[in-house]
């Protein structure tokens, strides 16, 4: 029972920080700062998190730095010539397995 | 309901939309798998493991959730971290307020509940080229694409659930979603104050990653703003990326198929340990 009532709180309580700024910019106004930061929000979340991601991953892959370093490499490198974010996939999936099975 | 809200417009910007979301399924799709096995491992009723992607829609957010309650540990210690990890989404619902500021009630209350990486990124794109006397087809632009993030988001992690243990853990897929975060990030770094930015978010991120529950994220979004603030000035930062699919056309890449389906992902990445454990 303890399971089912603790993620519905997780729940409620992501979905009140999620409309939080909904409810109060939406009575006062959004200030100015935070107008200018709209276009920051989404490069920089992705940044962190594509950060944060790869950190975990260098740490769990036996094969070492370099098949991730690499294939992130070859998906920026997808990406900006191609400019779908599809492209990084394509391209670098195929540079981690292949590298991460020479290394092993 | 306003007319507005269901006729054939309507019904192709919400496929514009949901055409948009298509290429974050193939990114998230993954993630929303590897949690789908994590929910198989926890050690909890399947559908309560379940529940966690309709009710917190954060991934990183339900493998802390999840890795939490098969651990065995407090349900107070479980919401805190959960709250912890998806502070962020605060950030983000400062982002579309703005946009949604005089929209109905039941508007708001759904539009809000579908906010995560995938929805905004895809929304704001729609939301800049809108005029600002008429938000309506940004927000069915912005509806269908939530939804069908929302859909092939808790699909994965039911598939997850079911037949995920038989995948081979060599293949590793839960790296496809750092992959799809550098390939949206790059054509975004055209403008250099955004460069600067996102660089000084990755440093700080990776600084920070041994604090607790993940708040190294938050802090690193707020340094990585505040970096564009500063290095920008007062222009206009950053401009719309031409990767960014326009809204009826070409939003589909031919290579993806059909039956991709995503994630919520939150993408936001599990913590190290936990992701790379539970994919194995």
């Amino acid at each position: 029972m303890i399971v089912w009532l603790v993620i519905v709180a997780a729940g409620l309580g992501s979905y009140l920080l999620r409309i939080s700024m909904v409810v109060l910019l939406g009575r006062v106004g959004t200030p100015a700062v935070l107008e200018r930061s709209k276009p920051f929000v989404v490069p920089v979340a992705f940044a962190a998190l594509a950060a944060t991601s790869l950190a975990g991953q260098v740490e769990a892959n036996l094969a070492g730095l370099l098949p991730p370093l690499a294939a992130v490499a070859a998906a920026a490198l997808a990406a900006q010539r191609i400019g779908r974010p599809y492209a990084a996939i394509l391209a670098g999936m195929p540079v981690f397995w292949a590298l991460t099975a020479l290394l092993a | 309901m306003n007319s507005a809200w269901c006729g054939r417009e309507a019904r192709a910007e919400a496929g514009a939309g949901a055409r948009a979301m298509l290429p974050w399924l193939a990114g998230i799709g993954p993630f929303g798998f590897v949690i789908g096995v994590s929910a198989a491992r926890a050690g909890i009723p399947p559908l309560a493991a379940w529940l966690t992607g309709p009710l917190i829609f954060a991934g990183s957010a339900q493998v802390a959730a999840l890795a939490l309650l098969g651990a065995g540990a407090a349900g107070a210690v479980v919401v805190v971290t959960v709250l912890a990890i998806n502070a962020r989404l605060v950030l983000y619902s400062a982002a579309m307020a703005p946009y949604w500021r005089g929209s109905p009630r039941w508007w708001r209350a759904l539009a809000a509940y579908l906010i995560v990486e995938p929805s905004l990124a895809v929304g704001l794109d729609r939301y800049r080229r809108s005029a600002p006397d008429d938000r309506q087809p940004a927000h069915l632009y912005y509806l269908g694409g939530g939804l069908v993030l929302w859909a092939g988001w808790l699909a994965t992690i039911a598939l997850g659930q079911v037949v995920g243990t038989r995948v081979p853990a060599g293949l590793h897929l839960e790296f496809v979603v750092p992959l799809f975060l550098v390939g949206d990030l790059v054509p975004r770094l055209s403008v250099r104050a955004a460069g600067w930015a996102a660089l000084a978010a990755a440093a700080v991120a990776l600084a920070a990653r041994p604090a607790p529950a993940q708040t190294g994220i938050m802090l690193a979004i707020l340094v990585g703003v505040t970096v564009g603030l500063r290095a920008s000035g007062d222009a206009d930062p950053v401009p719309v990326p031409a990767a960014v699919p326009e809204p009826l056309s070409d939003a589909v890449p031919e290579s993806l198929p059909d039956s991709i389906s995503d994630p919520v992902s939150d993408p936001v990445p599990a913590p190290a340990g936990a992701r790379s454990g539970d994919a194995r």
